[in-house]
């Protein structure tokens, strides 16, 4: 819900979860999906960069509603 | 008749938090809350008991699924019960999907029991009957003869009839009936009870999207905020955000940090395991990454705050609340984009 | 103003005059009979004063006018296939089995017109004369009443009210979508009628909209519709009592672009606003776009400070859980649902059918199978004169 009310007021928001069938179900528009439930951006530095990498893609990005992006594997 | 029943591993008595990664398993006869449905139930055995771990379940879904059907396959029973799950999402959103596979895959007639705000009643989208239940474990004993009772229908095989008549959630198909009143005079009732306060419809809004804002233009100059719903607090949760269904959110500065230091901050969620992310809270609120890019230039600026709350349970108009709040700030301050993370 | 409709009983109904080209049936309450290719059902009306029960002129709602109780002019025509301008659709009535729930007219005396092809006649020609017939025998037919006492009379008119009482509009659409799919104000297809403005309520029960729109069966809104309109009663009913009636605005359904819509959904918000509306009954006229005018003439309300409640038919596939609304806005939080029009009404055999031996898609008219409830005249009617709802199962 939060991100689908902050896009409401016109931010663009990604949603970075492990569960990207509900945050589609719950109206999200950019989502991308998080390694696990217990750490969404990553165990490694490393990871954490490609993950935040992707967000800021999609952030930049004309999507249509709740697409799920992935992360390209390292 | 036989059935099968699935739990999650903490229900099953495998363990809490600690063993929510326990992949499928197979358990004789009825097992924990079974047990109970068991006794409820008319002419039908409990044979045996499915159990997997919540994260399993999230982190690996299609092959939990395919585990778990094979499994069910083997047993061969007229009907599957899933649940209670109560208002755990993780847990209610296995037992709808695996309900939902049950069905579809092998044409076993299968049901679900959760909380009527469970994420796992919306990832059933209609294709599993759910039983409503209290929105925690304290409305077991309520739960299971009503289980009982729709899997007594369900086995007999007849048609069901409405949801009021055989305790479960509506799923959303649209059946006619006549009402008692005229349409004209419903909507004269209607009107004049939103005038006074009371808005109802018959028509529930069923797609309240929000068409994607456009993109930001140059990242190198936006004004980045991070918020998250994985319930991040300064260690020793100061200001008591609650682990379960929140009742708001919270803000924090960390203008001055370059990084969620380990020891500083820590997550109070009750839905997950919360040891990997106290080891580095930048796990769940990728500070010391966005610092380091906004150092690079890639990033404008990191907003001086950052937001937070449980998005664990949390009811829909509650969140709802939460988002448009937040939101407003964000755009008072003139945030250009959000990272948000949850679970 | 103050208008008077003084009720006769189906007795009156004596003869029904032949007319060349049109095959004349009366069919008694409850007969096992289906009714095909029905264009409009009106109700038999006469005025004493010797003008027109379906004026052109302008004037309705004054004086006093006949009704006969208990009795439909129901018209049929089954339009030469090759030219159909728009795709027009089946539209039933049945007077018993399951299908006569979905409608009124099982329980009145049905005048059944079946109109015939002409040789070289067009479309547009042939249901202009249907029409303008059946108007002018549901006058005809009320004829006998003129030498008569009635059994009852009904005042309609809007005294001072309670101030505190909350004020509450109707706004009501009347489609447009070119020829065949025109509802008419005073003769003049809804278009081309000035719309939105505001009427006498009076006027709509008075003959004042006819209907020549046949799109979707179960959501056209025939004449009787507007004759015997539920909402326009109810709220003369509950005038001083838990509101106060402030007005009808009529408005038109399909503007052609965006700008139109917007444009037409404002200036209908603006004329409830310069009646006092606190609330409005926004209703709706047949389906697809007409939904979407319906929905932005919601949110002008609903932004003009005006609470609305809207009237709307569902369409949803039984089999799907996905929302049965053309078109929604969020503002648009109390709603009314008129039925699902996409519901299967079980199969029946008729003793006899009256319109057309055939369906349009060719099935016999008599052993049609389960027919969808979009097919039956009025069903899901979006002025609320039905008890049909849907809910969630």
């Amino acid at each position: 819900m939060l991100a689908k009310e902050i896009e409401r007021a016109g931010v663009p928001t990604v949603f970075v979860t492990s569960l990207p069938t509900i945050a589609t179900m719950i109206g999200a528009n950019r989502i991308v999906r998080g390694p696990a439930i217990t750490h969404p951006f990553g165990l490694a530095e490393e990871e954490r960069r490609r993950i935040v990498e992707r967000a800021l893609e999609m952030l930049a990005a004309e999507v249509e509603p709740t697409t799920v992006w992935e992360v390209e594997p390292a | 008749m036989n059935a099968v029943h699935y739990l999650n591993q903490f229900f099953a008595g495998l363990g809490g938090e600690e063993a929510a990664e326990t992949p499928p398993t197979r358990l004789d006869g009825a097992v924990g809350p079974g047990r109970g449905l068991a006794a409820a139930l008319d002419g039908i055995e409990i044979v045996a008991t499915l159990a997997c771990g919540d994260d399993y379940f999230a982190e690996h879904e299609d092959e939990a699924v395919d585990r778990l059907v094979a499994l069910v396959e083997v047993e061969g029973p007229d009907l599957v019960v899933a649940g209670p799950a109560f208002g755990s999402g993780r847990y209610g959103y296995a037992c709808a999907q695996f309900a939902r596979a049950v069905s579809d895959r092998l044409g076993i007639p299968a049901l679900a029991a959760m909380h009527e705000e469970n994420p796992g009643v919306a990832a059933a989208d209609g294709k599993t009957l759910i039983v409503p239940t209290a929105v925690n474990v304290a409305g077991m004993r309520d739960a299971l003869p009503r289980m009982a009772q729709l899997a007594g229908a369900l086995a007999a095989g007849r048609e069901l009839g409405s949801p009021e008549e055989e305790g479960y959630l509506p799923r959303g198909f649209r059946r006619n009936r006549i009402a008692e009143k005229s349409g004209a005079e419903r909507a004269i009732d209607l009107l004049l009870a939103k005038l006074e306060g009371e808005t109802r419809s018959e028509v529930a809004a069923g797609f309240d999207r929000v068409p994607p804002p456009a993109p930001v233009a140059d990242l190198s100059t936006a004004l980045l905020a991070l918020v998250t719903e994985a319930g991040c607090v300064p260690q020793g949760n100061p200001d008591r955000l609650p682990t379960i269904r929140a009742q708001g959110w919270l803000r924090y500065p960390i203008g001055s940090e370059d990084s969620l230091v380990t020891g500083r901050y820590e997550s109070v969620h009750g839905g997950f395991d919360v040891t990997l992310a106290n080891e580095d809270p930048n796990r769940l609120v990728p500070l010391d990454t966005v610092r380091s890019l906004e150092q690079a230039g890639r990033i404008g600026a990191v907003h001086a705050t950052f937001y937070t709350t449980t998005g664990n349970g949390t009811p829909v108009a509650a969140s709802t609340r939460f988002g448009r709040e937040i939101a407003e700030e964000l755009r008072d301050a003139g945030v250009q984009a959000v990272l948000l993370s949850g679970t | 103003m103050a208008w008077e409709l003084a009720r006769f009983s189906s007795d009156f109904l004596v003869d029904v005059p032949a007319l060349d080209g049109v095959e004349v049936e009366v069919v008694p309450a409850g007969e096992p009979v289906r009714v095909t290719h029905v264009l409009d059902a009106v109700e038999p009306r006469i005025r004493p004063d010797g003008r027109a029960a379906f004026p052109t002129d302008g004037r309705a709602g004054e004086g006093r006018t006949n009704r006969l109780d208990g009795v439909v002019v129901l018209s049929c025509l089954d339009f030469p296939a090759e030219e159909r301008p728009l795709h027009e659709q089946e539209s039933i009535v049945d007077l018993a089995g399951p299908g006569a729930t979905l409608t009124p007219f099982a329980h009145a005396t049905n005048v059944v017109l079946t109109f015939g092809p002409r040789e070289g006649v067009r479309n547009e020609e042939l249901e202009a004369w249907a029409r303008r017939t059946t108007l002018s025998v549901a006058e005809e037919i009320c004829r006998p009443t003129l030498d008569a006492e009635p059994s009852a009379v009904e005042r309609f008119e809007l005294g001072p009210a309670d101030e505190s009482l909350p004020a509450v509009a109707a706004l009501v659409q009347l489609s447009d979508l070119g020829p065949l799919y025109y509802q008419y104000l005073y003769g003049v297809p809804a278009g081309q009628a000035g719309l939105p403005r505001a009427v006498d309520p009076c006027e709509v029960l008075d003959g004042a909209v006819t209907c020549g729109e046949y799109h979707w069966a179960a959501l056209r809104n025939p004449t009787i519709a507007f004759q015997r309109n539920e909402l326009v009663r109810g709220l003369y009913r509950e005038h001083g009592e838990r509101l106060r009636f402030a007005g009808l605005v009529l408005m038109r359904g399909y503007e052609q672009t965006a700008d139109d819509k917007q444009r037409a959904a404002e200036a209908a918000a603006a004329e409830a606003a310069r009646l006092g509306a606190d609330g409005v009954i926004v209703t709706t006229d047949a389906g697809g776009n007409s939904h979407t005018d319906v929905m932005l003439t919601v949110r002008a309300c609903e932004g003009a400070g005006m609470r609305t409640t809207v009237i709307v038919a569902e369409m949803a596939d039984p089999e799907s859980t996905n929302p049965g609304l053309t078109d929604w806005v969020a503002e648009a939080d109390s709603i009314v649902s008129a039925g699902n029009a996409e519901e299967l009404v079980p199969a029946w055999v008729p003793e006899r059918v009256l319109g057309g031996e055939t369906l349009l898609d060719g099935t016999p008219a008599a052993d049609a199978g389960p027919v969808p409830v979009r097919n039956y005249l009025g069903a899901t009617n979006q002025m609320g004169q039905l008890a049909l709802t849907a809910t969630a199962w």
